[in-house]
């Protein structure tokens, strides 16, 4: 055919035009004054409550600094961070989980203003530790939530339990969760993911990773010896998980009474308040495992973008937003913990109910934070779903060889 | 569903041969028999029952969204609220963003629609009567494209998009889908229908060649364009992954990607299905309404040629 | 028949280069905007994310820029033959899509193919009105359709509550990642669950779509039965009635008459029909998008939601371009296969004479002719 020329022709025009407007779409950050550049805020948001305190405390700081902010909260968190970074249009302010920090860090997406802050050194340290990447503290802990056991108080006394019966062994807790099964009530019902099986392999003195994420421990005696008990109860019918009896998680469970304990972390409260304001429940530290006291704890920071406008504002506000107010503030009004250990002290006090939380605090591990270890943590979960009929070794070893592929 | 599908090209041939052809007459006298007349009854049966179970999951749909929560869950198959209640609607209009998805899906959906209409008559008439060197090639290229999986380029058309600088902005939104291979393909079809003849006497009067087409040929094509108003609006309306993957910013969330988002659960907590049924209801209607304005004309005079 | 195939009647150049030239001038302009706008987003894209495949861009920056490397087929062996994560996660993908595509696709062309044959009865009364209600589900979005299948098969939701009439227990349809072929069983034998392909093992393979999955095969073929049967009506309007007459006046039965007369005939349109479903079938995404996201452990995870996940949700841009580029040759070989077996068996010869010998008689005794 000889019209292969226009053909061509058209080929080239077509990329002409494409060339011809590269650049517009990637620019970089300027360099000029601007630290009276507006801010946006991108957050991952648990709800109204969550937008609302957030949103006053932006404006707050706008009121002050003089510089406009406007918060945003995502729908699809991690999707609008990729896509944001990808365009060259990020947010300058926004959430950052543990396990998305590896990948932003080492891409150069995020900026590293960890040292600019003053109360550095008034974060926890496990914290710290979490978001600290190349030997830097990225970003500064925005809160931090851990699990610990949640009891439906009145099915405990039906059951003729009293407080004297709080389980502080796996032993105790199977023989409780046993006599609190009834027909239509399972003893302990909990997410089927690691995020709260995880917290028996902390108590057996295990994990997923090590605390730097820098070593994959998966296959180790003690997260096996985890897995084989919550395999135990599961069979004998005393534990199960949510999706199994038609709830979405633990919190919904628990509300609709179709189990009577779970493992929740602070979060819980919120939603026993608007969903479930006549349940009464009872927050007990989670029983002791072989090798102790132990539970999962799970941070957020508040990430700034190294293609931000105004790096300098960004850091002024975050400052604002980790500061004891702000973070008693949002504790009142979305039931997170401060990160920062001076506020611990007025928090305890006006949550007393919910002290065994924050008392975690000294012993809490992380969870994997290493590069890609949020699809190896998915992958978990889809084998942990099946815990009932699966091998726990399994699950463990294969987990285990997923986690090193990362570290290569 | 997607814009530019093979099954739309075959969706919209086959909705054009409605529209021009005649059902086939019916030729042999039947006669009626207590067996045959047993026989259409069941017929009538089957035909019913069939709708009943392709329609009744939207009567549900409407029913629940006027339902409490917890009467939604007890008794998920009554199409009568036990407490009639617009907490769902209310919150959607007075409490969220969904008018503002509305709003969006509106602008894109007509703004796409004009624009397949007009550029892809403009390129099948070309097409099927201009001659000029090339032509195949274009054409060749028109049936190439339609080949591509669209999902295949989702990641593809967010680095382009991107690469124009124009992600995040109503043209990035609307610019891609502004044309369509299949649409061209189907006026391409429909114009080569047209006998030559009528544009004979105008050319003689010296009428240009746009001219023509707008004011002769156009006109005569109206089964065809009927055809890409449906596809395109009901394509447009319905397209979810091109936004998901063109825009960022909550005040260009379109419908599809909101309530899409709503549903996994992003923008709420626990089930609320009354809330989320009902979002899904209202984005059905303007579909609804344009597919039955529309499709009435093409099943009259498809089913018009049937006398009994 | 479709409009694609009507007689081309096109102007012979009877007028002078003048005109000829004017001709050219304006079917270029005709053709630019569409021809812009398809090579700008549907040419340019495919040969960026080409490149993308084979090159180790972060997402950060322009993947045109000097930063980004070509890192060969690097990103097609994570996801081929790595042997890691990402490996199991496309065979997982590619196991959940292969049998949505073997369930979908017969069943919505054999339920289009019955609608389509119901409603082209002669004699029938509101024809106009089954054929929309049949149609409705195909022209409504996916995603609302989604979001009311997943209220209709929540734990206690409306199918549910139909399958408790019959005094069974429904099962929790979105929640249930159990193979269906699997029956209940839990553990396979060994020489099954002791082999992999793509990081899946036998069992997994031949355990059939879970259960949720399978939710997501009855809405598929809820919402395109009605665009198929709109394909199979209008060849049936289509067909030559002589044929089918003259069998009738030989006596031969309706069940035969479709088997051997209408459905040989139809030939076109059911290859048209099988192709578009397939192509459609292995493009899942709104649905997942809207509905699971994967869940339950990946049990619903499609090559193109998994793309999508990859690139956009895990920053593996490459990765994610090569599961496309995958996904789209997965495409063109089952429409190529499916292009060999139907031209080689949909017609026998024995049938192909049935229907030439009907069409003689139809020309004998007259009763094709138009009155």
């Amino acid at each position: 055919m000889k019209i292969t020329r226009a053909g061509a022709v058209l080929v080239a025009a077509v990329a002409a035009v494409t060339l011809a407007a590269c650049g517009s779409g990637f620019n970089s950050g300027g360099g000029k004054q601007e630290s009276k550049k507006p801010l946006t805020v991108l957050i991952g948001s648990s709800g109204a409550a969550e937008t609302t305190a957030v949103k006053q405390a932006v404006a707050d700081w706008s009121k002050k600094s003089g510089i406009k902010a406007t918060v945003q909260a995502a729908s699809d968190l991690n999707q609008q961070l990729a896509q944001g970074f990808s365009s060259g249009k990020p947010a300058d302010v926004f959430y950052l989980s543990t396990d998305a920090l590896a990948g932003y860090a080492s891409n150069g997406s995020i900026y590293a203003y960890g040292d600019k802050l003053a109360n550095k050194d008034d974060f926890y340290p496990s914290l710290v530790k979490s978001f600290t990447y190349d030997g830097k503290l990225q970003c500064a802990p925005k809160d931090f939530s851990t699990l610990q056991l949640i009891i439906n108080t009145d099915a405990w006394s039906k059951a003729g339990l009293t407080e004297a019966d709080y389980p502080t062994t796996w032993d105790q807790l199977t023989a409780v969760a046993k006599k609190l099964t009834t027909g239509t009530q399972t003893g302990l019902v909990i997410g089927g993911e690691y995020a709260r099986v995880g917290a028996f392999m902390t108590e057996a003195g295990g994990n997923l990773m090590n605390a730097d994420s820098t070593k994959a421990t998966a296959d180790s005696a003690a997260n096996l010896k985890a897995l084989q008990y919550v395999q135990d109860n599961l069979k004998a019918g005393d534990f199960k998980y949510a999706a199994d009896v038609g709830a979405g998680w633990g919190g919904e469970a628990f509300g609709k009474q179709l189990g009577a304990m779970t493992i929740e972390g602070n979060w819980i409260t919120g939603s026993q308040q608007n969903d479930y304001p006549d349940v009464k429940y009872k927050v007990v530290p989670l029983p002791k495992g072989p090798a102790g006291a132990g539970t999962l704890q799970f941070t957020n920071c508040w990430g700034i973008a190294a293609d931000s406008k105004n790096k300098s504002g960004a850091v002024d506000l975050v400052k604002a937003l980790t500061s004891k107010s702000d973070q008693l503030a949002f504790s009142k009004a979305f039931g997170v913990m401060p990160s920062i250990q001076s506020a611990a002290g007025e928090w305890k006090k006006e949550f007393p109910n919910l002290a065994p939380f924050l008392e975690a605090a000294s012993y809490a591990k992380g969870v994997p934070a290493a590069k890609g270890s949020a699809d190896v943590v998915s992958d978990f979960n889809a084998q942990v779903a099946k815990l009932t009929t699966a091998d726990p070794k399994t699950i463990l070893s294969s987990t285990q060889k997923n986690l090193e592929a990362l570290l290569k | 569903m997607t814009v530019t599908t093979p099954t739309e090209l075959a969706e919209g041939a086959a909705l054009v041969g409605g529209a021009t052809r005649p059902a086939r007459p019916l030729r042999t006298r039947e006669h009626w028999t207590p067996g045959r007349i047993a026989g259409q009854a069941v017929v009538y049966v089957i035909l019913v029952a069939i709708a009943v179970l392709y329609i009744f999951p939207f009567l549900i749909d409407v029913a629940t969204s006027f339902k409490t929560e917890p009467d939604a869950a007890a008794h998920p198959l009554s199409l009568i609220p036990q407490v009639w209640t617009t907490a769902a609607y209310e919150k959607l209009f007075l409490n969220s963003d969904f008018p503002v998805w509305f709003k969006n899906s509106l602008i894109v959906t007509l703004l796409v629609t004009a624009g397949r209409v007009f550029f892809d008559s403009l390129a099948g008439y070309a097409l099927s009567r201009l001659r000029f060197r090339g032509r195949n090639v274009v054409f060749a290229l028109v049936v190439a494209v339609m080949a591509v999986p669209n999902v295949v380029l989702m990641l593809p058309k967010f680095l382009v998009i991107n690469q124009l600088g124009i992600y995040d902005s109503y043209t990035g939104m609307i610019l891609p889908l502004l044309t369509d291979a299949a649409g061209v393909f189907i006026m391409k079809n429909f114009f080569e229908s047209i006998p030559v003849s009528v544009e004979e006497q105008a050319r003689i009067d010296g009428a240009g060649t746009f001219r023509i087409f707008w004011s002769v040929v156009l006109p005569m094509a109206m089964p065809a364009l009927i055809t890409i108003i449906i596809l395109s609006f009901q394509g447009s309306w319905n397209e979810l992954e091109h936004f998901i993957i063109s825009t960022q910013d909550p005040s260009l969330t379109t419908l599809t990607k909101g309530v899409a988002m709503l549903s996994n659960g992003q923008l709420s907590q626990g089930t609320q299905y009354p809330l989320k049924l009902a979002a899904g209801a209202i984005m059905t209607i303007p579909v609804a309404i344009v597919f039955f304005i529309f499709q009435r004309r093409i099943v009259n005079q498809s089913t018009g040629a049937v006398k009994e | 028949m479709t409009a694609a195939t009507m007689p081309t009647r096109r102007s012979r150049g009877r007028s002078g280069r003048g005109i000829t030239r004017g001709q050219a001038a304006a079917g270029w302009l005709f053709t630019a905007p569409v021809l812009v706008i398809l090579g700008l987003f549907l040419l340019v894209p495919v040969l960026m994310a080409l490149w993308v495949s084979v090159s180790d861009w972060t997402g950060r920056g322009s993947p045109i820029s000097g930063d980004v490397h070509f890192i060969g087929a690097q990103n097609y062996g994570q996801v081929l033959w790595a042997g890691g994560l990402a490996e199991q996660d496309f065979g997982v993908a590619l196991r959940n899509n292969l049998w949505y595509v073997l369930l979908v696709v017969p069943t919505q062309t054999i339920v289009a193919l019955f609608l389509a044959t119901m409603v082209n009865r002669r004699l029938l009364r509101l024809r106009g009105a089954f054929r929309t209600a049949y149609y409705f589900p195909s022209v409504t979005s996916s995603v609302a359709i989604t979001v009311l299948w997943l209220f209709l098969f929540s734990t206690s939701g409306a199918i549910n509550a139909v399958i408790g009439w019959f005094g069974v227990k429904g099962p929790n349809w979105f929640n249930d990642p159990d193979g269906i072929f699997h029956f209940g069983a839990q553990s396979g034998p060994r020489f099954l669950t002791g082999h992999t392909i793509l990081g899946v093992s036998w069992w997994d393979w031949i355990g059939g779509p879970s259960v949720a999955m399978f939710a997501f095969v009855l809405l598929a073929v809820f919402t395109t039965s009605g665009t198929f049967m709109l394909l199979f009506l209008a060849a049936l309007q289509n067909l030559s009635g002589d044929v089918e007459e003259a069998a009738m006046v030989d006596g031969a039965n309706g069940r035969q008459r479709f088997f051997r007369v209408t459905l040989p005939q139809l030939k076109p349109t059911l290859f048209t029909v099988i192709t578009l479903g397939l192509i459609g079938c292995w493009q899942v995404f709104d649905q997942i998008y809207t509905g699971t996201r994967g869940a339950p452990s990946k049990t619903t995870l499609t090559p193109a939601y998994l793309s999508y996940q990859a690139a956009f949700e895990g920053n593996q841009w490459g990765q994610g371009a090569a599961i496309a580029f995958i996904l789209f040759a997965i495409i063109i070989i089952f429409t190529l296969i499916q292009r060999w077996v139907l031209a080689e068996r949909a017609v026998s010869k024995r049938r192909m004479r049935w229907i030439t010998d009907y069409q003689r008689t139809a020309a004998r005794s007259g009763t094709g002719a138009a009155r």
